[in-house]
């Protein structure tokens, strides 16, 4: 064989290695990427959502706004909650949900005009369940637990 | 805790088969190019074999001795690393025969201090600790270069930049570059605003950062001033500069140090354009090389000639003719690469460095709140990503040309020096617990 030949091998299977090799450290790069979304799939489950109503006329009315549910979600005037609530009936803190021990608890924070659940006021630890309506001011919210 | 387990060991066995797969498939690549320098330059000296012989044992005992150490690391750095350097030792053994030995030795000595940063017990914590015994060896350094600098070649014309001790000269600013990212670093982890910072914002407000922020900052850029104005060393000046800015910003989210600090850069650039002949010569080649192409543009016109040589596969090792440009076995190896392996080879430096620079970044998210630690991987990924795109885009005359060595792959026993002890520390930070 002539040098020249074995040169173009060598160049041929030179270029060859260097796109495994690009190809290598990409497919680890792709991997870990895979590896980290699954594992952040995994930590973001969802708990259920909260869905927003207001009575008119007697009749609960979906206003579109969702809000998930997580294991501390707090409820209040102030924009640092959870939940915000733009209603002038409501506390700056007015409201808490906890998740304990698999149950899922609301309890009123000494707010002014306090918290209904289902039409009753809260007045200590309440668990709640799927489909229990909260009511804070004008606003309703409906629970809706995923699982 | 049994699942844990299993999934912890499988991850190490991962790291392991991948860091090994990677190094078998660079080594392939370096024989089979050592096979053709060694075909198409029948002529070169028959130690180059000797030059991939102390390739491999680095190689072999620097992976054996990582997962001794630091079973959970990151299984791209020590690959990248290797593969590059390697590539090096290639390039030199192609370009400039004469100091190919010397560069070997030097990469042996590289790996070895590698892996004493990775396996010592407490490098970071001393890092810290020592930190302004660090600036102050670090100022002095700078003196003693200004003071005693000499050059290899003996010229007493070229920037005098090195430090000699009988044969062996060193480049104090590769040193300091480490130096100053480690004092900074914990400098900033101690600032408060670092920590209000890294809390999401309710207010508004606007933060103007505290003299506590500026004062280092105009510390750094009076350090670059002196080493512009002594040193005529521009590569150096901006690197730091431009470093030290990127750290500043990502410690305090601050837009206002980004933007004064590239104002004072354009200040600064402009000051040495109208005052140092070799800024003004870089500038004005940078704008428009052709009129001058045979005379003081000749470097860069040939680089450029050389990328054009290389096409997309280019023309095969040792068959293009790359040494047409001056001095290519430092600041020009990308062209060289560009010339001989093409596009396809520019491609792979590419992204081999980005993602060195991308699993820098990984690694100092995985820090968390321990702020030393995550400006301290910022910072040294930031070094070797701006370095990097300093030479890669003056040598492709995208910006005005700025003396820096490519990591890795240039000529250069200092810069291979810094750059794996940058690859110890980060490799240490992967293997980190509590990630």
């Amino acid at each position: 064989m002539s040098n020249e030949l074995i040169l173009l091998l060598l160049r041929i299977v030179s270029g060859l290695l260097l796109l495994t090799i690009l190809f290598a450290i990409f497919r680890i790069l792709w991997r870990d990427f895979q590896h980290t979304t699954r594992a952040m799939d995994r930590q973001k489950r969802s708990y259920g959502s909260l869905i927003v109503m207001q009575e008119i006329d007697g009749a609960y009315l979906l206003t579109g706004e969702v809000y998930p549910l997580l294991p501390i979600t707090s409820l209040g005037r102030s924009p640092t909650n959870t939940i915000p609530i733009n209603d002038t009936f409501a506390s700056s803190e007015h409201a808490l949900i906890t998740l304990r021990e698999r149950q899922w608890w609301l309890e009123d924070r000494n707010s002014r005009n306090g918290t209904l659940l289902n039409g009753r006021q809260v007045t200590q630890p309440v668990v709640i369940t799927h489909d229990d309506i909260i009511g804070i001011g004008h606003i309703s919210l409906r629970i809706n637990l995923s699982d | 805790m049994t699942t844990e387990l299993a999934i912890h060991q499988e991850h190490t066995r991962t790291v392991k088969t991948r860091e090994r797969l990677l190094l078998l498939l660079v080594g392939m690549f370096l024989l089979v190019n050592f096979l053709g320098l060694r075909l198409a330059q029948p002529s070169s000296t028959s130690t180059d074999w000797l030059h991939f012989i102390v390739w491999l044992i680095c190689a072999s005992i620097g992976t054996l001795l990582l997962e001794r150490n630091l079973p959970a690391r990151d299984p791209l750095l020590f690959p990248i690393a290797m593969f590059l350097s390697g590539w090096g030792l290639i390039l030199i053994d192609r370009l400039a025969p004469p100091f190919a030995d010397r560069q070997t030795v030097w990469l042996a000595v590289s790996v070895t201090a590698m892996l004493i940063v990775a396996t010592t017990p407490h490098p970071l914590r001393w890092l810290r600790q020592y930190r302004y015994v660090l600036l102050l060896g670090g100022i002095l350094l700078l003196l003693g270069t200004i003071f005693l600098g000499t050059n290899p070649s003996g010229s007493q014309t070229a920037p005098q930049l090195w430090l000699g001790f009988g044969a062996i000269f060193f480049q104090p600013s590769e040193a300091l570059k480490i130096m100053l990212v480690a004092f900074l670093a914990s400098y900033l982890a101690e600032s408060p605003s670092f920590f209000r910072a890294s809390l999401p914002a309710f207010s508004t407000q606007r933060k103007w950062p505290s003299p506590r922020i500026i004062g280092p900052v105009l510390l750094m850029w009076g350090i670059c001033i002196i080493i512009l104005v002594w040193q005529r060393d521009l590569g150096t000046a901006i690197l730091f500069f431009a470093v030290f800015i990127l750290l500043v910003y990502v410690a305090t989210r601050s837009n206002f140090i980004l933007f004064s600090g590239f104002i004072l850069i354009i200040l600064a650039g402009f000051v040495a354009y109208m005052a140092f002949a070799v800024v003004r010569l870089r500038v004005d080649v940078w704008i428009n090389p052709w009129p001058e192409a045979d005379s003081r543009a000749f470097q860069i016109v040939q680089s450029l000639l050389a990328f054009a040589a290389g096409g997309p596969f280019g023309q095969g090792i040792g068959q293009g003719s790359p040494t047409y440009i001056p001095v290519v076995h430092s600041d020009f190896v990308f062209s060289a690469i560009a010339e001989e392996w093409g596009l396809l080879g520019v491609i792979t430096v590419i992204a081999a460095i980005g993602t060195f620079v991308v699993r820098g970044l990984q690694i100092a998210l995985q820090q968390q709140q321990r702020a030393f630690l995550v400006l301290l991987a910022t910072g040294l990924s930031l070094l070797i990503a701006t370095q990097s795109l300093l030479i890669m885009a003056g040598v492709l005359k995208l910006i005005p040309l700025t003396g820096v060595t490519l990591p890795y792959l240039s000529y250069g026993g200092s810069s291979l020096l810094a750059s794996f002890v940058i690859v110890g520390l980060l490799l240490r930070l992967s293997a980190l617990e509590n990630n």
